[in-house]
């Protein structure tokens, strides 16, 4: 009898995992084994410990690691300096619009960092928006204080979301215990919710410290070789430099240097998962009346002003009548021109078509991830930790690193004209998987486990149970996860311009390159047509009150 | 096993790590029969509704059900109904919807399906609900769709988990009254779980009591309430415990008499005294730190926290020496 206890715990134990095992090929398959020889390669071509000593010898290796440690550290502190309050205000209080600017602060994750980096430049390059009222600010518009004004905006409302979550996720009844027994407003921050909004503004800080040092497109456009972080460092040296050995040895560097930040936001976010399994405290009026709060609604304020400027910069640059003539749609019709076709080898169409088949396929497979791994996780939360370690990697990774590896792990068993798409489409999707999985995970850890346990007793296989009952429960969480995994991968440019030839041109790298031809309508249009469909991602992500899940 | 058992079970065990959380269980619930698994918070009732439904592994012991060993049967294969807590309808679906689902994934034929299901609505007055969602019915609403859900399938024993704790007083005694007609009508066995001892007592066919994981006492309720078994059985029950000359001695609260300080047979002083449905309730603590609660004589005035006070008592049942658990089989057995 013990042995059919046993077996079927068994079953039992191996239909839960089962489900988890396609993603997990698939990251290892496409990701870490691939990564791993080319970081194994990096080491051991490069004569072990000493020739990874040795990259300290070019100069321009040291000062990348310098530029990764100071604009992710500047950045990091920068963003957490305006959403830990303006996160702390959203996330207490309710007032008329609240769940719209929650919502609206996703809109700039969304973007593609080409078209931030476009709308930094608008708002206070030279001649921009706000550098022409505000001289003082134009050293936000290039150089080292562009980047930093890039990663703050792609970055704060992040910060300012996860805080949110964090203050959420305090115990209301520890709140009123601390306002009974006769303390104020410091000892309910220091005894009741302060933990919990500084867990969640630390993870934030963490992610923007991994992202600005990763950080390709900002450094490349806003300030050149100077500014290079560790990853375009990496791109430089493989592909300016052609020399792949090198840039493998800068890769191993680059992941052992983000390994621990990586870990410590991985921990941070765990943490901030479970506390939000206790009943979440739910928002309360704005007591106007506390002057301690105007500074927290003027960052909620700044910040919401400065997405919605952002946003706006882009458009107005878009729909800017070009100074040689024509109308508001200029740009546009460039960017469809025969003009811009004959220039960059490929047409605008191709590049949005690629664009869209690429992003739609990796949304498809991040989608049929989460919905599989889903299941396994719902039936055992203790592995979703080390899943979503693993499906984080190749984050940290970068997706230079990525896509580097990819190029040279698989080019060759591939064979064929078709390989770089493949690659491309391999990449996004991995790039994709650590933003989808998510939405579907939490969302499905909301609902009662007595759902799902009344399904199986009333005769539903588990899957059956899932399938009916729970899936269709968490429909708003697979909206969410599908929507940002496709405005991710339409906007993503890093480890699509290092794989894609003209053939498999993104819209994003279109925009690239026509910054390079130095015909800034014409991208202003590219980057106006990718803010729309992250606009659009978004307000379907808002209707229904939906979030974003990290 | 006879004939008519419905469930079975043998020296069940099962733990929460290296904890062990019930202790060799043996009971049985016969066809049709209505038992009641009555016990304090924390007694493993909820555990081994669990178990027995395969959705705890079990650490011993064997289940079966209508003579069909359940070990390595999955819960979706069981046919065992489950009632939770918490209705746990499922939200997308109509009342309609939510009662054929069980129907449906057996993949009964559709005219069947239509006819039970309307057999269930009628049966707990739901008729009139059919189209609506879960979100659109009151408590009391919910959990008569969920148990039309749980009998809709026609499992030969279903598990009520404290089905009537999150309803109000008013509404639990309308649902009492019409799932135990329900489960009358279709002939369904139940295994319902309360730490009500009221309920319990009202409802049962028989009641079974579970203390920190085994079974301390199981018979028709009137015999259990009558003659408890076990200090644990007796407390649970409502009665005092009093130790005295060598043997333990259960004590209905209406048994005891408060009487003036001298009077007694034992004296205490007042921890509380306060306004009783039936007379003032006081209740003493004696002088070994143990107390007994009791009713006051209309004569009396009531006494002030801290006041001596004497306690008399007109009946108690002694208590059977306690056994330990590892001679104690067939006290754990319930039939």
């Amino acid at each position: 009898m013990a042995d059919g206890r046993e077996r079927l715990r068994l079953i039992r134990r191996i239909g839960e995992v089962v489900p988890l095992l396609p993603v997990v090929a698939f990251v290892a398959a496409f990701a870490i084994v691939p990564a791993a020889l080319l970081l194994g390669n990096g080491f051991a071509g490069d004569g072990g410990l000493p020739g990874l000593l040795r990259l300290a010898d070019d100069p321009l290796n040291v000062q990348a690691v310098q530029n990764s440690l100071s604009q992710g550290g500047v950045s990091a502190l920068a963003a957490t300096a305006v959403g830990l309050p303006a996160g702390a205000f959203l996330g207490r209080y309710s007032f008329r619009g609240r769940s719209e600017l929650l919502a609206v602060l996703i809109v700039p994750f969304l973007l593609p960092p080409l078209a931030v980096v476009l709308g930094v430049e608008t708002l206070f390059g030279a001649g921009g928006i706000v550098s022409s009222l505000l001289p003082a600010t134009g050293t936000f518009g290039s150089g080292f204080g562009g980047i930093i004004a890039t990663n703050v905006l792609y970055n704060a409302p992040v910060v300012a979301l996860l805080t949110a979550v964090g203050v959420e996720s305090a115990s209301p009844a520890l709140e009123e215990t601390v306002a009974t027994l006769g303390r104020g407003p410091f000892a309910s921050f220091r005894d009741a919710w302060g933990r919990s909004a500084l867990l969640g503004a630390a993870a934030g800080a963490v992610l923007t410290f991994l992202f600005s040092a990763l950080a390709f497109a900002a450094p490349l456009l806003l300030c050149g070789a100077n500014c290079y972080t560790v990853e375009a460092r990496v791109w430089s040296l493989d592909q300016v430099f052609l020399n792949p050995a090198a840039a493998a040895a800068l890769a191993l560097l680059l992941v052992l240097l983000l390994a621990l930040p990586a870990a410590l936001y991985l921990t941070l976010v765990a943490r901030l998962r479970a506390a939000r399994r206790t009943r979440e405290r739910p928002p309360r009026p704005v007591p106007w009346g506390q002057p301690l709060l105007w500074p927290l609604a003027a960052a909620a304020v700044g910040l919401a002003l400065g997405v919605v400027g952002l946003l706006g910069a882009v458009l107005d640059a878009a729909l800017r009548p070009s100074p040689s003539g024509g109308g508001v749609f200029s740009g546009f019709s460039a960017l469809f021109g025969p003009s811009v076709t004959a220039r960059l080898g490929v047409s605008t169409w191709t590049a949005t078509g690629n664009s869209i088949f690429f992003a739609g396929v990796a949304t498809s497979l991040a989608l049929l991830f989460a919905v599989a791994t889903g299941f396994g996780l719902a039936a055992r939360p203790g592995a979703a930790r080390a899943l979503r370690a693993l499906v984080f990697a190749p984050l940290v990774v970068s997706p230079v690193v990525l896509s580097f590896a990819l190029s040279q792990f698989w080019r060759p068993v591939f064979g064929g004209s078709t390989t770089v798409g493949v690659l491309i489409l391999l990449a996004q999707a991995t790039l994709a998987i650590p933003f989808a999985l998510p939405a579907v995970e939490v969302a499905l850890r909301r609902l009662p486990r007595s759902l799902r346990e009344s399904a199986e007793t009333l005769g539903a296989t588990p899957w059956s149970a899932y399938l009916d009952v729970e899936l269709p429960l968490v429909r708003d969480g697979l909206v969410t996860a599908g929507l940002f995994a496709f405005a991710l991968s339409f906007g993503e440019f890093t480890a699509t311009y290092f794989l894609a030839t003209p053939t498999f041109t993104t819209l994003p790298v279109e925009l690239y390159r026509l910054e390079g031809l130095r015909l800034p309508a014409v991208a202003a249009a590219a980057a106006g047509l990718l803010v729309v469909v992250s606009l659009v991602a978004f307000v379907v992500i808002v209707r229904g009150g939906r979030r974003v899940e990290f | 096993m006879s004939s008519s058992e419905c469930l079975t079970v043998r020296g069940l065990g099962a733990a929460w790590g290296a904890t062990p959380v019930l202790v060799g269980i043996d009971l049985d619930v016969a066809a049709s029969e209505f038992v009641v698994l009555m016990g304090p918070n924390g007694s493993g009732k909820t555990t081994l509704l669990r178990c027995l439904v395969g959705l705890e592994p079990l650490t011993a012991g064997t289940v079966s059900v209508l003579g069909r060993p359940l070990a390595r049967v999955p819960t979706h294969r069981r046919g065992i109904g489950m009632l939770f807590q918490e209705p746990a309808l499922f939200p997308h679906r109509t009342v309609w919807e939510n009662v054929a689902y069980g129907l449906g994934v057996g993949h009964r034929p559709r005219a069947e399906i239509d006819r039970r299901v309307d057999e269930m609505l009628g049966l707990l007055r739901l008729r009139s609900l059919a189209d609506r969602g879960p979100d659109a019915l009151s408590g009391g609403e919910r959990q008569r769709v969920a148990l039309a859900r749980t009998l809709a399938p026609q499992p030969p024993l279903v598990l009520l988990d404290e089905p009537f704790a999150s309803v109000d007083a008013e509404i639990r005694r309308d649902l009492r009254s019409q799932f135990r007609r329900a489960l009358s009508a279709t002939g369904t066995a139940a295994l319902h779980v309360t730490h009500d001892r009221e309920e319990g007592l009202l409802l049962a066919d028989r009641v079974i009591l579970l203390s920190a994981g085994r079974i301390v006492q199981s018979g028709r309720p009137a015999e259990v309430f009558r003659a408890p078994r076990t200090a644990d059985a007796a407390r649970f029950l409502g009665y005092n415990v009093l130790d005295r000359e060598g043997a333990e001695w259960a004590v209905a609260a209406r048994d005891i008499e408060l009487v003036p300080p001298g009077t007694g047979t034992l004296e205490g002083t007042v921890a509380l005294a306060g306004f009783g449905e039936n007379g003032d309730i006081v209740e003493v603590e004696l002088s070994d730190g143990s107390r007994v609660e009791g009713r006051l004589r209309p004569n009396l005035p009531r006494p002030n926290g801290g006041a001596r006070i004497g306690v008399r008592w007109t009946k108690a049942v002694r208590l059977p020496a306690p056994t330990s658990p590892s001679s104690d089989g067939n006290a754990s057995g319930a039939r």
